[in-house]
């Protein structure tokens, strides 16, 4: 934290970043022009490890020239995220339901936790079968590991007991669904989201992995197609756009969480407040 | 300032009594309270001083309709107590303000809790936050306010309610010593600007004093209502009465009933 509130000159910041990430930068074109060198020297055979430059014309050439990627890229990022949904979808109601009925947890549960210890993945020959080789099968495993955490998370949020604001809801005379809809939803929030966070990348591991094992589009058939050509600069290349797509997928869910648990940053905060401050002077107007 | 009459105006106008009342927990192995009998009048500021777990909080549970009892009758306006309800309205140690909720929507939730606000009602609760003396804090969020600040969100959220019954239990409890006086007399002058009938409950004996009208001495063990003392301190009171004989007289009537069990 700094003591002064003056703003300091743009220049100085940008040296300021600059000298933060420098560090940063040598160490990564070290490993780089090492792992460079060593390729080009014979000490590593190109056939396991293809140098730096050639994965780097295999990105120019499947991201720029040739453009190949894209279409697989946006068809691994509809798997995960449409599964994500429907995984979502499922375990936030289940996860509701299991809150507000004892019963209906007490049978819920055991299922829930016989998929969790079951590894998910285990399952991909199944769901191939039954969904075909096409994006179905990889939509259905991306949503069958992504439950789980959601499941447990909403779940454990909304059970919380927070029994001095619960004393004041009925002080109040709420109903139950007001202590629901004013009180354990919003105050499950955050959980959820953790629950998101942790069963959108899930879903990306699942759609991937089922397309590695059978599917005719995707980045996961183009990295293994190139895997069996034995052209590693091309398959790693590939699996950059993996690790692209897992970075929009989080911070994604990084943005709707700041968004909508506002209230638990500082900076959210007091935008937020600014914002209602504003919807405030805007309704007293008319 | 609004001199506090109410009191006087209205003697014997009972609006909350307790008959025989008891309470026990843990299938009767635990008597929180036995054989309270009370009546407070309308607009009187009593104050509930005592030992920890001697039923003070169990008390106000009681009159609040949160639970029930095991023994004995409340009525409140007349009418027996057997529930929550919209006359009644209580405050705790704890802020309890819902973190995602501004100031002015905290204070909105008991009227939302019984159906849509109206603009009259948002009037009202930015009416009250300035009672509270909380009007640049109307958008601001718990997290940016000072525990001091977010106990006067909560007794603002306890007028939105329009109950003539207020309900107080410990409620400045956790704060220091300079904000808890201050706001002990801006709860003085907000009690008696809406002629509000309170129960307050503390563990600081000057405090119970200073406030009421009339000092209810507990001891526990069973829990149990030692000693109805009277405070005829004129009003308003400032913060020097604390200082002089008959309040220090008082004080001693409220030790020697703590310490006669
Ligand atoms: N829900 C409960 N279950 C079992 N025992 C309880 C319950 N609530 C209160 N008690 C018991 O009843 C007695 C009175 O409790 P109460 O909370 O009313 O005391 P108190 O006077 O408010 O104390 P404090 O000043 O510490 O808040 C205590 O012995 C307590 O342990
Ligand atoms: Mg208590």
């Amino acid at each position: 934290m700094s003591v002064s509130d003056q703003p300091i000159p743009l220049s100085g910041r940008i040296l300021d970043i600059g000298v933060r990430f420098l560090p940063h930068f040598v160490l990564f074109a070290v490993i780089i022009g090492a792992w460079e060198i060593s390729v080009a020297t014979g000490l590593i055979t190109s056939i396991i490890i293809p140098r730096p430059s050639a994965i780097w014309s295999a990105i120019v050439e499947l991201y720029i020239t040739e453009g190949t990627i894209y279409r697989h890229f946006f068809i691994t990022l509809t798997e995960a995220v449409v599964g994500f949904a429907i995984g979502a979808g499922v375990a936030v109601s289940l996860a509701i339901a299991s809150s507000l009925w004892d019963p209906f947890r007490r049978y819920v549960t055991p299922y829930a936790v016989v998929l969790n210890v079951t590894p998910g993945i285990a399952l991909t020959p199944v769901i191939i079968a039954w969904f075909g080789y096409g994006m179905g099968s990889k939509i259905a495993l991306a949503a069958i590991i992504s439950f789980f955490p959601i499941f447990v998370n909403t779940l454990t949020g909304l059970v919380q007991v927070d029994e001095d604001r619960e004393e004041l809801f009925n002080s109040l005379g709420a109903s139950n669904v007001q202590v629901f809809r004013k009180l354990r939803a919003p105050a499950a929030l955050p959980l959820m989201f953790a629950g998101f966070k942790i069963g959108l990348t899930t879903a990306l591991i699942g759609a991937v992995v089922a397309e590695f094992a059978q599917a005719t589009d995707g980045v996961g058939v183009l990295m293994s197609r190139f895997s069996f050509q034995l052209n590693m600069a091309a398959s790693l290349a590939t699996l950059l756009s993996m690790t692209v797509i897992g970075l929009i997928l989080f911070y994604s869910m990084e943005f709707l969480d700041d968004r909508i648990v506002f209230w638990r940053r500082e900076s959210r905060r007091a935008a937020a407040s600014r914002a209602r401050a504003r919807t405030w002077a805007a309704q007293a107007k008319k | 300032m609004v001199k506090h009459e109410q009191s006087m105006a209205a003697a014997g106008d009972v609006v909350v009594s307790g008959l025989n009342v008891g309470k026990t927990f843990a299938a009767g192995t635990v008597v929180a309270l036995e054989n309270a009998n009370f009546d407070i009048k309308r607009g009187s500021f009593v104050s509930l001083v005592g030992p920890s777990g001697c039923g003070k909080s169990t008390l106000l549970r009681l009159v609040s309709g949160l639970i029930e009892p095991t023994s004995g009758e409340i009525e409140v306006h007349g009418t027996p107590v057997n529930g929550p309800r919209a006359d009644i309205s209580m405050m705790f140690q704890k802020a309890t303000l819902l973190d995602w909720r501004t100031s002015l929507e905290n204070v909105l939730l008991p009227t939302e809790i019984n159906g849509t606000p109206s603009k009259a009602d948002k009037n009202r609760a930015l009416d009250l936050l300035k009672l509270v003396g909380l009007e640049d804090f109307a958008f601001s969020f718990p997290a940016q306010l000072s525990g001091g600040m977010q106990q006067r969100v909560a007794l603002a959220r306890l007028l939105q309610t329009g109950a003539d019954i207020l309900l107080l239990d410990e409620p400045f409890g956790a704060l220091d010593e300079f904000t808890r006086e201050h706001l002990n007399t801006e709860l003085m002058r907000i009690v008696a600007e809406v002629r509000a009938t309170a129960i307050f409950v503390t563990h600081n004996i000057t405090e119970a004093i200073f406030l009421a009208d009339q000092v209810v001495v507990m001891t526990s063990r069973p829990g149990r209502m030692a000693k109805i003392i009277n405070v005829d301190l004129e009003r308003p009171r400032p913060l020097s009465i604390q200082t002089s004989v008959e309040f220090n007289k008082l004080v001693e009537d409220v030790r020697e009933t703590l310490g006669a069990v």
